[in-house]
């Protein structure tokens, strides 16, 4: 299927895509009222606007089709005010209620029940009992004008942010990625039922929504090719030639690993890569920091390997923390009574703040000058400075306990690894948090890469659940020009 | 299945991305902007040595511009705030009526599982607890049982990018030892039925309280109750909801003939997810500041009752189920073979011959497959 979704600056369409260019267009969207067009012009051109954003993959005869004239809608209803009422005072007097301001308890007990759904709107005035029931909030129903097609497979990817458009959404359904209720399914336009889960591969995922790769790691890629495969040629050689060159360089890695560091330069080189990574800020350079990743990888390798347990370095995190520490003969460091402790203390308060996510604490320029960094560069100057104490360099305190832990946990979940189709070690692709939401008649799993479409989405007083980038100014005419042969 | 991530050479006008990274493009572009007879302060110290120039419009110019002034900030979140153009948790600037809801955090989902697997609570019970939708709360459980049993297999997670989302999107995390919970969604959602569409003149008299029985009785067109029925109903509350919701659905009144029959339209109270709720709220109301206790202790009592209703009523259709299927397992087989009855009959084809509910070609009727907008591809896929 030819892809026509283009994003012209000229004539700007809105489409469902993370695009910059889309992002731009959408910064320019207004609503232009037009009193010289003509109702038909007016609905013409809003049903045009929303159709490049809603559906731009399927045919209008489709959609036609698809379309329905009834609007999905809820209210919300507040136990308090259903236990209080059997409904009567709606009714009451002329059959529209008793014209009387609630009492002002009526209206807090209200609000905690309502508190998501107005929260961030300052409450108009009340004029009846019904605004106790509304909350004086219309329903936009003709926000749910495009509902039908939120059912859709691909725009159920896209809308759970597994893919960057529903482009990509959809041709990873034809490519056979995508998993309905377990079981493969190749049809885009599978009409998801509430209660469905759809699951999609993770690693394409990661490809679609990460930062693509840039010249040099693209070339650093093919660099890597080449050589496995030219190791895999030399790897037949040998197997055809004999077991003697095999024995040689098994001696020749012997060789390698024959010079034992002490563990103390040792444990001090790790810190400081460790420290390295994550300090790391975005003022430097990605192919900076990926060589002091792989540094540290390559420094925790060497320090594991020298374990007799040859499964160390295949097994889990914590086995290999433990490994990593007994390697190093290092010791928690107790609490001291001293001045020392005021400042440890502080600085673990600040650690368990920054541990929050690891990248915030990555990416927090504060970290640069932050008081776990400076205390360790302390401690490793005082470290260069009288090598002969023994307590200064192989105690670590609780800080460096966690910078080196959360190293190796980076290490592990977000390594860096040429083979893969998108820029490693994995961050986000430029202006994807513009677009990030996720609708909520979805519940998804991004560990996972699955979702369970819960129910069909409706408006509700105030909201609409459908994320369309148009107002009541676009939908509403198109809306109506839907509604024409039915 | 084989991988088939496309390799990076495929220039693909889907993925604009995948060419160069966005630094160095826009560095690009920005050399590009300058050498185009347009002064800037900014001019940086190197310049392209390509002799094409690029082609430069206007409007082309004017993205360029915002992308580096106003849109840069879009480019790179902050952890845990939302990076709209809006600066507000709307993400769309042209629809105000949209807004980005919170997910669960990681932790908040991990407790919910934790409650209904290990602890055995009921569904209604958490989702009470943690202002959760029902379905929801069955979602999450259902999707942290795959993760299990994916961290089991081996399988690789996508852990920076979800951690990356709950970086980007508002989230609701659990709060523990904390008395003021903050609500996740509305549980309580009435979804509005069609029959309350048209709008009905319906005259009461001023003498007679007129409550949501009787509005959903006038919006159904059923005759309206009698003076002592509806007197023990109003004063009744609780056992008439109670009724209506943990009796079989089959009692509920239904007028009409033939194809226009239909159920009588309940009150909010019996169709909202939680009707209990209704049933505390008026004892807090009644007793809740001389005796809070007993309070609790009766909803605790009213949610047990639900859950064992709500099983009872499964194990019936189970039942049910079972006794119309006729099992065969033949000796040394793999198989058993499942017999259900089939009716088709003029109730079951109806009048066209062409209800869904008999099963089979039946004969004279064309299949419809060939017309016009039939859906081929499935309709539903079974777990």
């Amino acid at each position: 299927m030819r892809n026509r979704a283009t994003t012209p600056l000229k004539t700007p369409k809105i489409r469902q895509s993370w695009s910059k260019y889309n992002l731009y267009n959408l910064s320019r969207l207004r609503d232009v009222y037009r009193p010289n067009a003509t109702f038909f012009q007016q609905k013409w051109k809003a049903k045009a606007a929303a159709r490049a954003y809603h559906g731009e993959q399927v045919s209008e005869k489709q959609w036609q089709r698809m379309f329905s004239p009834r609007l999905r809608s809820v209210v919300p209803m507040a136990p308090s005010n259903l236990a209080r009422d059997d409904g009567s005072a709606m009714s009451a007097g002329r059959g529209s209620g008793l014209t009387k301001a609630p009492q002002p308890e009526e209206m807090e007990d209200f609000e905690v029940y309502e508190e998501d759904a107005g929260a961030d709107k300052p409450r108009e005035k009340f004029r009846g009992s019904r605004a106790s029931y509304t909350g004086e909030r219309t329903t936009p129903y003709v926000q749910m004008t495009f509902a039908p097609l939120e059912r859709r497979l691909d725009t159920a990817i896209f809308r759970a942010m597994f893919a960057s458009s529903a482009r990509q959404a959809r041709q990873f359904v034809v490519h056979g990625a995508v998993k309905v209720n377990g079981k493969p399914m190749r049809f885009p336009g599978y009409l998801l039922n509430p209660g469905d889960m759809f699951q999609v591969e993770p690693e394409r995922v990661m490809y679609a929504t990460g930062a693509p790769k840039d010249k040099v790691e693209r070339r650093q890629t093919r660099v890597a090719r080449k050589k496995a495969a030219e190791e895999a040629k030399k790897a037949e050689e040998a197997a055809e030639e004999a077991a003697e060159e095999a024995e040689e360089a098994a001696e020749a890695t012997k060789a390698e690993s024959a010079p034992l560091e002490a563990p103390r330069k040792t444990l001090r080189a790790l810190m400081s890569k460790a420290k390295a990574i994550m300090n790391s800020s975005k003022d430097v350079l990605p192919a900076k920091r990926k060589q002091d990743l792989r540094g540290f990888q390559r420094a925790v390798r060497r320090v594991l390997s020298r374990s007799g347990n040859s499964s160390v370095l295949t097994a889990n995190l914590e086995e290999q923390f433990s490994e990593l520490t007994t390697l190093l003969k290092v010791k928690r460091a107790e609490k001291k009574p001293q001045k020392a402790e005021k400042t440890e203390v502080e600085a673990k308060a600040e650690g368990s703040a920054t541990e929050k996510s690891e990248s915030e604490a990555a990416t927090t320029k504060a970290g640069e000058n932050g008081p776990i960094t400076t205390q360790l560069s302390e401690a490793f100057r005082q470290a260069i400075q009288n090598p002969e104490k023994e307590v200064d360099t192989s105690e670590l305190s609780d800080e460096e306990f966690e910078v080196l832990r959360r190293a190796l946990v980076q290490m592990r979940d977000n390594p860096v690894d040429s083979t893969k189709p998108y820029a490693t070690p994995w961050r986000p692709r430029d202006y994807m948090s513009a677009f990030a939401t996720i609708p909520r008649y979805l519940e998804v799993n991004h560990n996972i890469c699955a979702a369970v479409y819960l129910r069909h989405p409706v408006a509700r007083p105030g909201f609409g659940e459908v994320p369309t980038p148009f107002g009541e100014m676009v939908n509403n005419p198109a809306f109506v020009w839907y509604l024409r042969r039915r | 299945m084989a991988q088939r991530i496309p390799n990076h050479l495929v220039s693909n006008s889907l993925l604009p991305y995948l060419s160069s990274s966005p630094s160095t493009s826009l560095f690009r572009l920005t050399t590009a902007y300058t050498s185009s007879s347009l002064t800037d302060a900014s001019r940086p110290a190197s310049r392209s040595f390509s002799t094409t120039r690029p082609s430069q419009t206007k409007l082309r110019r004017e993205m360029i511009r915002w992308l580096r002034g106003k849109g840069s900030e879009l480019q790179h979140h902050t952890p845990g705030e939302t990076n709209y153009i809006t600066h507000t948790n709307k993400p769309f600037p042209g629809n105000p009526l949209y807004r980005s809801d919170p997910i669960l955090s990681e932790d908040m989902r991990n407790e919910i599982h934790r409650q209904v697997t290990v602890q055995n609570k009921s569904v209604r019970a958490v989702s009470v607890q943690y202002s959760v939708d029902m379905r929801r709360v069955a979602a999450v459980v259902r999707l942290v049982e795959l993760e299990n049993q994916m961290k089991e297999q081996g399988k690789s997670l996508a852990l920076p990018y979800a951690r990356a989302i709950h970086e980007m999107v508002p989230v609701t995390h659990l709060r523990e030892h904390d008395d003021r919970r903050k609500s996740h969604e509305t549980i309580n959602d009435l979804p509005v039925h069609r029959l309350t569409d048209p709008q009905i003149f319906y005259p009461v008299s001023e003498s007679r309280q007129f409550n949501r029985i009787d509005a959903g009785r006038v919006f159904s067109a059923a005759p309206a109750l009698r003076n002592q029925r509806a007197e023990w109903l109003e004063a009744n509350p609780d056992e008439t909801i109670r009724r209506i919701t943990q009796e079989s659905p089959a009692n509920i009144e239904k007028v009409g003939k033939g194809d226009e029959e239909h159920q009588v339209l309940l009150p909010a109270d019996a169709r909202i997810p939680h009707p209990h709720m209704i049933t505390h709220e008026r004892n807090r109301l009644t007793i809740g500041k001389t005796e809070p206790a007993e309070v609790r202790q009766k909803y605790r009592e009213r949610l047990e009752q639900e859950t064992q209703v709500e099983l009872q009523r499964k194990e019936r259709a189970q039942q049910r189920l079972e006794m119309k299927t006729q099992k065969v397992q033949p000796e040394n087989s793999r198989f058993e073979f499942r017999f259900t009855d089939v009716v088709v009959s003029r109730e079951t084809t109806g009048l066209t011959g062409r209800g869904h509910k008999a099963p089979g070609r039946r004969y004279g009727v064309p299949s419809s497959d060939r017309k016009k907008g039939q859906v081929k591809i499935p309709t539903r896929v079974k777990v």
